[in-house]
C-alpha cells in the first residue's frame, strides 16, 4: 500500500497542498482530478519523493519514503512526467531501456522486458526512430513503455506507478487504450495512480477517486459513489449533469453551457465556497 | 553489462577499436614531424631501447634527445590533457543536456586561469621558490579550486525552480568568466616582464612546456578523474530524460551531478595548469561523436577521451609544422578550427528551435 498521511506543503505563505491523506492500493486505478491549479502534480511529485519538502508522512509497503534510496525506491515506484524532453537524438527503444537502469537483470531478461511493453502500448513499429521527431502521443506511449519495463517483474512486494495526465497528447481512441492498458497493469499486483483530466474517463476506469481543490481533497472514495453532480460542482465550480451510460453501465457528466459573462461563474464560485 | 542491445555493443567495439588505431598511427606521425624529421623506425627503436628490449641497435643520437627531451614529453601530455578536455566537455554536455555547454563557457576555464595566474604572479613571493615539487603540486590543486569554484556558481545560479535555466546558465557563465577575467588582469597589472611572458603563452595554450617535474603530479590526476567520469555514462544516459526523470528510475542525481562537476572541474582545472587554456575540444568532438555514430553516453563518453587526444594531438602537429621552426600557441588552433564548428552547431541548433 502506498500511504500519504497529511501531506502539507507550502511555498513562502502560499498553501499548495492542505493535510492530504491519500491511499493507493496495489490492484486498484486510483484517479485524481481537479481545476487548474489545484496542486495535482505537486501531490504527484510529492509522491514520487521528487519534492520532498513536504510536511506530513508517506508509506510504501509499511516503510517509509523517507528510508529509500533513490534506487530502491525505483524498484518500487515509477513516474510517467506530463511530457519528457530529450536533448540528445535517442530512439525509442533506447529510451525505454533506460527503464531498467536500476535493475541487475541479464541482457536478455532486459531485452524480453522491453520487447513486451513495447508491444503493450503499440511502440514496436517506431522503436528506432528518433525519440524527438515522434508525435506528442507516441512520445508518451514511449514514456509509459519506459515506466512499465521499470516495474515490470512479478516481486512479492506489489510495485506503484504515478501518471501526471498520461493522455494529454493523444486522440480519443489511444486515451482509451492508455487507461484500458493502466487498469490492466493493476493485475500485475501494480497500484496505478493517474492524474486524469477528463472526468468521464476517470469514473469510467478508476476504482479510487479523489477530488482536489485549492490543495485540499473535496471528495475521496469508491468512484461511482463519490461521482456526484455536488462533488463535481464544488470541486470545479461548474454547474454540471450527471447522467447514467447504460452501454458502459457506468455515470457521465455533462457540464452546462456557461455564460459568457464570468461574473455569473464568480458569483457560483462564491456561493460555493461559503456554503462549503 | 545492462540496457544494451547486442547489436550496440558490437558497433561501439568497432568503434572505439578504430579510434584507438587512430590515435596510436597519429600519436606515431607526431613523433616524426616536426622541424627535425624522425624516421618511424628510428621511432621504434628508440622506443624500444628505452623500455629495454632492444640494446644493441644504435640510432642517429640527435634524433633520441629531441625524441625523449622535447616530443615524448609532450606527447605524454598531449594526450591526456587532449582525453581530459574531450570527456568533460561530453559529461558536461550530458549533465546540462545541452550540446552546446562547454567548459569554457561555463566558466570552468576561466576560473582554473584565474588560479593559476594568481599562482603564476603571487606565488613566488607567497613561497619562495616556483620550481619545488609543492609548487608543481599546488598549481594543479588553485586551477582545480578554481575551475570548481566557478562551476559550482554557474550551475547554482543557472538553475530556475529546479531546472537548469540556459539562458541564465550561459548569462552566468559569462558574468564568471568576465570576473576570472578582471582577476587575470589585475594580476598581470602586478606581474613583472618575465611572468608576463609565460602568462601569454599560457593564456593561448602552449603544449612545449612539458617536464617530469609537471607530469608526475598532473598526468595521474587527469587519468584518475577522466576513468570516474567514464564510470558516469549509464546515469547520463538517464539524466537526458531530465534530472527529475533521472532521479524516479533510480538515480542519485545530486551524487552525479557533483561527481561530474567535481572531476570535471578537476579534469579541465589540471588540463589549464599545464597547458593552458585550449578552447573547443571539449564541445567539438563529443558532438562529432553523436553526429558520426549515436548518442548513447557509453559511446559518447569514451569516444571522446580518445577523440579528444586524437584533435589536440592533430592540432599540436599542425601547430608545430606549419611556421617551423617556429610554433603556433595550440589554443590558437584549436580555436581557430572550433570557432567555426561552434557557431555551425549554433545556427543549427536555431534551426531546429533548440535555444
Amino acid at each position: 500500500m502506498y500511504e500519504a498521511s497529511n501531506i502539507s506543503f507550502r511555498v513562502r505563505d502560499r498553501v499548495i497542498l492542505d493535510d492530504i491523506n491519500l491511499t493507493i492500493q496495489p490492484g486498484q486505478f486510483t484517479a485524481v482530478v481537479g481545476p487548474n491549479g489545484a496542486g495535482k502534480s505537486t501531490l504527484l511529485k510529492s509522491l514520487a519523493y521528487e519534492n520532498t519538502d513536504f510536511s506530513g508522512g508517506i508509506k510504501i509497503n509499511g516503510t517509509s519514503i523517507r528510508s529509500y534510496s533513490p534506487k530502491s525506491l525505483s524498484l518500487v515506484r515509477a513516474v510517467l512526467p506530463q511530457s519528457t524532453t530529450v536533448p540528445f537524438a535517442f530512439s525509442a527503444v533506447q529510451i525505454v531501456q533506460l527503464g531498467r537502469y536500476a535493475h541487475r537483470s541479464t541482457d536478455s531478461a532486459n531485452r524480453a522486458i522491453v520487447a513486451e511493453v513495447m508491444e503493450l502500448t503499440q511502440t514496436t513499429s517506431f522503436k528506432n526512430q528518433e525519440y524527438s521527431t515522434l508525435s506528442g502521443g507516441e512520445k508518451q506511449r514511449v514514456q509509459m513503455a519506459r515506466v512499465l519495463a521499470q516495474v515490470w517483474e512479478e516481486t512479492v512486494y506489489p510495485r506503484y506507478i504515478l501518471l501526471d495526465e498520461p493522455t494529454s497528447n493523444m486522440d480519443i481512441a489511444q486515451q482509451q487504450q492508455m487507461f484500458a492498458l493502466a487498469k490492466t497493469i493493476c493485475e500485475r499486483n501494480i497500484g496505478v495512480m493517474a492524474i486524469v483530466h477528463d472526468l468521464n474517463q476517470a469514473v469510467q476506469f478508476a476504482d479510487q477517486l479523489y477530488f482536489l481543490r485549492d490543495g485540499k481533497i473535496t471528495a475521496a472514495g469508491e468512484a461511482r459513489r463519490v461521482f456526484t453532480k455536488s462533488n463535481i460542482e464544488e470541486t470545479f465550480c461548474c454547474r454540471v449533469n450527471v447522467y447514467h451510460d447504460p452501454c458502459n453501465n457506468c455515470p457521465y457528466i455533462i457540464p452546462e453551457r456557461a455564460d459568457a459573462v464570468p461574473s455569473f461563474n464568480n458569483n457560483f464560485l462564491n456561493i460555493k465556497t461559503s456554503s462549503l | 553489462m545492462n540496457i544494451s542491445l547486442t547489436m550496440r555493443d558490437t558497433r561501439q567495439g568497432v568503434i572505439i577499436t578504430a579510434l584507438t588505431v587512430l590515435l596510436v598511427v597519429t600519436a606515431l606521425v607526431s613523433l616524426t614531424t616536426g622541424a627535425v624529421s624522425i624516421p618511424v623506425s628510428d621511432v621504434f627503436v628508440i622506443l624500444l631501447r628505452k623500455t629495454g628490449l632492444i640494446t644493441n641497435v644504435s640510432v642517429d643520437s640527435t634524433h633520441e634527445l629531441i625524441l625523449t627531451t622535447i616530443r615524448l614529453p609532450r606527447i605524454f601530455m598531449t594526450l591526456p590533457v587532449g582525453a581530459a578536455l574531450g570527456v568533460s566537455g561530453a559529461a558536461l554536455q550530458g549533465l546540462f543536456r545541452n550540446p552546446l555547454v562547454e567548459p569554457g563557457l561555463i566558466g570552468v576555464s576561466g576560473g582554473s586561469a584565474a588560479g593559476v595566474v594568481l599562482m603564476i604572479v603571487f606565488g613566488g613571493a607567497l613561497f619562495g621558490s616556483t620550481d619545488t615539487l609543492f609548487y608543481h603540486a599546488l598549481i594543479p590543486v588553485v586551477a582545480f579550486a578554481g575551475g570548481a569554484l566557478a562551476t559550482f556558481i554557474v550551475l547554482g545560479l543557472g538553475k530556475q525552480s529546479g531546472k537548469t535555466n540556459i539562458a541564465v546558465l550561459v548569462l552566468t557563465g559569462v558574468a564568471v568568466n568576465a570576473l576570472a577575467g578582471s582577476i587575470i588582469g589585475l594580476s598581470v597589472f602586478y606581474a613583472d616582464e618575465n611572468q608576463l611572458r609565460t602568462f601569454t603563452f599560457w593564456t593561448l595554450g602552449d603544449l612545449g612546456g612539458a617536464t617530469a617535474g609537471k607530469l608526475i603530479v598532473a598526468a595521474p590526476l587527469l587519468i584518475g578523474s577522466v576513468a570516474v567520469l567514464l564510470f558516469q555514462s549509464r546515469a547520463l544516459n538517464a539524466i537526458a530524460l531530465g534530472e527529475a526523470e533521472a532521479y524516479h528510475m533510480g538515480v542519485n542525481v545530486e551524487r552525479t551531478k557533483h561527481i561530474i562537476v567535481f572531476f570535471s572541474a578537476l579534469a579541465v582545472g589540471v588540463s589549464v595548469s599545464l597547458a593552458g587554456i585550449i578552447g573547443f575540444i571539449g564541445l567539438v568532438i563529443p558532438h562529432l561523436v553523436r553526429v558520426l555514430f549515436h548518442s548513447d553516453h557509453r559511446l559518447v563518453l569514451p569516444a571522446s577521451v580518445l577523440g579528444g587526444a586524437w584533435l589536440l594531438l592533430v592540432a599540436d602537429i599542425i601547430a608545430r609544422t606549419l611556421v617551423a621552426p617556429a610554433e603556433l600557441p595550440i589554443g590558437v588552433m584549436t580555436s581557430l578550427i572550433g570557432a567555426p564548428f561552434f557557431i555551425a552547431l549554433l545556427m543549427k541548433a536555431k534551426l531546429n528551435n533548440q535555444i
